[in-house]
C-alpha cells in the first residue's frame, strides 16, 4: 500500500524576530493526506509562528517549509493554492453576506464558476443555520463565523488545511461541531495541521499530538500512543518543567 | 484577481456608512456651489454689459476736444469667464476695467467686489470643494485600505491565497477609487444640470471641451490624494495612525504649503506697491511735461523774438521754422516718456513676476496648488488670464496712442520770463473707428501648455506615492 502523501512539512524551521526573541526554533514535522496533527503549547511557545511561516507572512530564519512538496519561500503562490487556512477570530467583511463573503474568499482560491446552490450546499455542510445564508455577517456570532470559516476552507477545496486555535472561545455545542467537520475533512483526505490549547478535543481528534515549548516541538506522540498515556499530564509536566534556555 | 479584488472593495466601500454620506455631501455642495456661482457670474455679467453698453454710448460721442482736455477717459472692460462658475481663480483681484489717458492706463476697481462673508473666507466654488471636502473624503477612504484590513484581520486571510500582493495593492486602489468617484460623476453631472436649468452655456465655443478637462484634472487631483492616502496606510499598522497622519498630511498641502510659499515669495523678492509705482509714473510724467514745457518755451523765445505778430501767420518764415522744430520736440518728448513709462512698468511687472513664479514654484510641492493652478488656467481665471488681460491692455494703450493720443496734441510752453501759453492742435478722429478692448483669452491647449509644472506635479503626487505604497506594502506585515 502507498504511503500517504506528505503535504505539510517544516524542515528545520527557525525564526528569530528582530528583536532577537527566537520564537521557533528547529522544527522538524510533517503532515500526511488523512492526518490531524495537533500542536499544543502555552502562549509564545511557537504555534502561530509556525502557521505564519507555513503561510509565508514570515520569512523563516533558517529551514524550509513545504506545501505538497512546493517550497513555501520560493514559490508562495504555488504552494498557497494547496492549502486553506482557518484563524481563531475568522476575520470577514462584516457588511457582506455569508454568500458574498464566501463567493469573494472562493473566487480568491481560484474557484470562479461556483453557483449560488454551492455555497449554499456548503454552508448546510457546515451546519450554518438557513436563514444566515443572506444575513450581513456582522449580526453573526463567533460560532457562526467560525463555521463560516469552515466553508472557505472547504470550497477552496485544497489539500491542505491550517487552523489557528479554530475552537477557541467556542462554546462546547459549536466547539463539537466543529470537531465534527474535521473528522469528516480528515476522512477526505486533507492534511491538517491545528495549533490548540484544548487537550481534550488534540487527543480526540488528532492523529498526531505534539507539544511546543519555547520554540521546540518538545515531545510527539500518535494516536495509538495515547491511548496507553496520559495526554493531559504529560501535557503539564512539560509546562512544569526548567526553561529549555536555562 | 484584480478584478475580484477590485469588485470586492468597490462593494465593501458602498456598503459601509461612510458610502452614503459622502454621496448626499456631493449631490448637496457641488451642484449647490456651481447654481450658486452660476448666480453671481450672470450678476457680474450683467453689470459688465451694462457697463461697456454705457461705454459704448460715451465713446459714440466722443468729441476731439473731450479728448483735449483729457477730461474724458476710454474704458476697457474685461468680459467674466463663463468657466468662473467652476472656480472664480484670481478672477475677483483682476481689475474690472482699465482707463487709458494720453498718460497711460490706469487700473478700474477690481471686479470681486462682495459684502458677502464668503469674500473673507474665500468662495466656495467647485475647485474649493474638490480641494477641501473631495480631497480630504478620498483620504480618510484610503487612510485605512491597509492597515485597517491588518487591524481586522481580513488581510492575512486574503493573502493566505495565491493572491499577488501587487494585484491586491492595485484592485484595492482601483476599486476603492471607483466608489469614490461614483458619487462625484454624479454629482458632477446633477451640477452641470442644474447649470444648464439656470442658463449657463455649456455648449457655447469650447466650454463642454473645458469643462470634460476640469472634471478630468479634478479625478486626477481626488485619485493623487487616494492614492496619497493608500501610501499612509501601507506605511502605517493602525488605522488610527494613518488618521492622524493623513490630516497632517492634508494640512501641509492644503494650509500650509500654499501660505508659507507665498509668505516666502514675498520674503525673498518684495513688491513695490500699484500705489507707489503709479506715483513714481505721475511724478515721471510731470517732470518730462516740465522739461518739454521749458524747452518749447525756450525755442518758441529764441524764433519769435523779433516778430512776436508772426506766431499766429501760418506762412511767415518764423513759423515755418517754429513748427518742425516744435514737432520734433513734443515726438522726442513723447517718445522718451513712453520710454521710461514703459521701463517703470516693466521693472514692476518684472518684480511681480519673480514674485508670482516663486510662490508658483514653492507651492506646487502641494499638488493642491498645482490643481487649483491648472483648473483656473483652463477655466480663464488664473494666471494665464492675468498676464492675457495685461498684454490686453499694453496693446489697447498703444492702439489708442496711435489712432487717438497722438492726434492730438496739446503744446504747454514756460517762458524765461515766467509766463504760460498753451496750445492745441488735432487732427479729425473717427470715433467709431477706434480699436475695441478685447482679450484673447488662452486656448485650452494654451492652457496645459503653461502648466506643465503643474501637470508634472500632480502626476509625480500619482506616481510616487503609489510606488512608495506599492514598496512597503511588498514587505508589509500582514501578522
Amino acid at each position: 500500500m502507498n504511503e500517504p502523501k506528505l503535504l505539510l512539512k517544516a524542515d528545520d524551521l527557525s525564526k528569530r524576530y528582530e528583536d532577537g526573541v527566537l520564537a521557533l526554533d528547529h522544527l522538524n514535522l510533517g503532515v500526511r493526506e488523512g492526518e490531524v496533527y495537533c500542536l499544543l503549547g502555552a502562549n509564545g511557545a511557537g504555534k502561530t509562528t509556525t502557521i505564519n511561516l507555513f503561510l509565508n507572512f514570515i520569512p523563516p530564519t533558517t529551514g524550509t517549509c513545504f506545501i505538497n512538496g512546493i517550497d513555501v519561500t520560493k514559490n508562495p503562490l504555488e504552494a498557497k493554492k494547496y492549502v486553506s487556512f482557518v484563524s481563531e477570530n475568522v476575520m470577514l467583511y462584516g457588511n457582506f453576506t455569508a454568500r458574498q463573503n464566501l463567493d469573494f474568499f472562493a473566487k480568491l482560491g481560484g474557484k470562479s464558476n461556483l453557483t449560488r446552490d454551492d455555497y449554499y450546499r456548503v454552508m448546510r455542510r457546515v451546519s450554518l443555520q438557513e436563514k444566515a445564508f443572506e444575513q450581513r455577517v456582522k449580526t453573526f456570532s463567533k460560532g457562526m463565523r467560525q463555521k463560516l470559516g469552515i466553508s472557505i476552507a472547504i470550497i477552496k477545496n485544497a489539500p491542505a488545511i491550517l487552523l489557528d486555535e479554530p475552537t477557541s472561545g467556542l462554546d462546547p455545542k459549536a466547539a463539537a461541531e466543529f470537531q465534527d467537520i474535521l473528522a469528516e475533512l480528515k476522512d477526505e483526505g486533507k492534511a491538517i495541521l491545528m495549533s490548540t490549547h484544548d487537550i481534550f478535543r488534540a487527543k480526540d481528534i488528532g492523529s498526531r499530538v505534539g507539544i511546543m515549548k519555547e520554540g521546540r516541538l518538545v515531545m510527539e506522540r500518535t494516536r495509538e500512543e495515547l491511548q496507553t498515556e496520559d495526554l493531559v499530564k504529560i501535557y503539564i509536566d512539560y509546562m512544569k518543567s526548567e526553561p529549555l534556555s536555562a | 484577481m484584480l478584478k475580484t479584488i477590485a469588485r470586492k472593495e468597490t462593494l465593501e466601500t458602498i456598503l459601509s456608512y461612510r458610502f452614503p454620506l459622502f454621496t448626499l455631501i456631493c449631490l448637496l455642495l457641488i451642484p449647490l456651489g456651481l447654481f450658486v456661482n452660476q448666480a453671481d457670474y450672470g450678476k457680474r455679467l450683467r453689470d459688465y454689459q451694462e457697463q461697456t453698453r454705457l461705454a459704448d454710448e460715451a465713446a459714440k460721442s466722443l468729441s476731439i476736444q473731450d479728448v483735449m482736455a483729457g477730461t474724458v477717459a476710454l474704458k476697457g472692460f474685461r468680459r467674466p469667464s463663463p468657466l468662473s462658475v467652476f472656480t472664480q481663480g484670481f478672477e475677483s483681484t483682476f481689475p474690472a476695467y482699465y482707463e487709458f489717458t494720453q498718460d497711460g492706463f490706469t487700473a478700474g476697481e477690481s471686479s470681486g467686489g462682495s459684502d458677502s462673508i464668503l469674500a473673507a473666507q474665500g468662495k466656495v466654488d467647485f475647485v474649493f470643494l474638490v480641494q477641501m471636502v473631495v480631497s480630504l473624503i478620498a483620504l480618510l477612504f484610503a487612510s485605512d485600505m491597509i492597515s485597517g484590513e491588518k487591524e481586522a484581520g481580513t488581510l492575512r486571510a486574503m493573502l493566505s491565497n495565491p493572491l499577488p500582493r501587487d494585484a491586491l495593492l492595485a484592485g484595492k486602489a482601483g476599486g476603492g477609487f471607483l466608489a469614490l468617484w461614483i458619487p462625484f460623476l454624479l454629482s458632477f453631472l446633477v451640477g452641470l444640470a442644474v447649470l444648464l436649468f439656470a442658463g449657463f452655456p455649456l455648449f457655447g465655443g469650447d466650454a463642454a471641451a473645458r469643462i470634460a478637462m476640469v472634471f478630468l484634472v479634478s479625478s486626477v487631483f481626488v485619485l493623487t490624494y487616494y492614492v496619497i492616502g493608500l501610501a499612509v496606510s501601507a506605511a502605517t499598522a493602525k488605522a488610527r495612525t494613518s488618521l492622524v497622519a493623513i490630516l497632517i498630511l492634508w494640512t501641509a498641502f492644503q494650509l500650509i504649503i500654499p501660505k508659507m510659499s507665498d509668505m516666502a515669495a514675498r520674503l525673498v523678492h518684495p513688491v513695490r506697491t500699484e500705489t507707489e509705482v503709479s506715483l513714481q509714473k505721475s511724478l515721471l510724467v510731470n517732470a518730462l511735461a516740465m522739461e518739454q514745457a521749458r524747452e518749447l518755451g525756450r525755442e518758441y523765445d529764441r524764433i519769435f523774438a523779433n516778430a512776436p505778430e508772426s506766431a499766429n501767420e501760418e506762412n511767415s518764415p518764423e513759423r515755418k521754422r517754429w513748427d518742425p522744430i516744435r514737432d520734433g520736440i513734443q515726438q522726442r518728448y513723447r517718445e522718451r516718456k513712453s520710454r521710461e513709462l514703459g521701463a517703470i512698468d516693466e521693472t514692476f511687472a518684472q518684480e511681480k513676476r519673480r514674485q508670482t513664479n516663486l510662490a508658483l514654484n514653492l507651492s506646487l510641492i502641494s499638488p493642491s496648488a498645482a490643481f487649483a493652478r491648472l483648473v483656473s488656467d483652463v477655466c480663464g481665471t488664473g494666471e494665464l488670464e492675468r498676464s492675457r488681460y495685461a498684454g490686453a491692455v499694453r496693446s489697447h494703450q498703444n492702439a489708442l496712442d496711435a489712432e487717438l493720443f497722438s492726434k492730438v496734441k496739446r503744446t504747454v510752453m514756460l517762458h524765461e520770463g515766467g509766463g504760460t501759453s498753451v496750445g492745441f492742435t488735432a487732427m479729425p478722429v473717427d470715433a467709431s473707428k477706434l480699436p475695441k478692448f478685447s482679450i484673447a483669452s488662452a486656448t485650452l491647449a494654451e492652457a496645459f501648455k503653461a502648466n506643465g509644472r503643474s501637470l508634472v506635479s500632480l502626476i509625480l503626487w500619482l506616481i510616487v506615492p503609489f510606488a512608495f505604497a506599492y514598496a512597503k506594502f511588498l514587505k508589509y506585515d500582514v501578522r
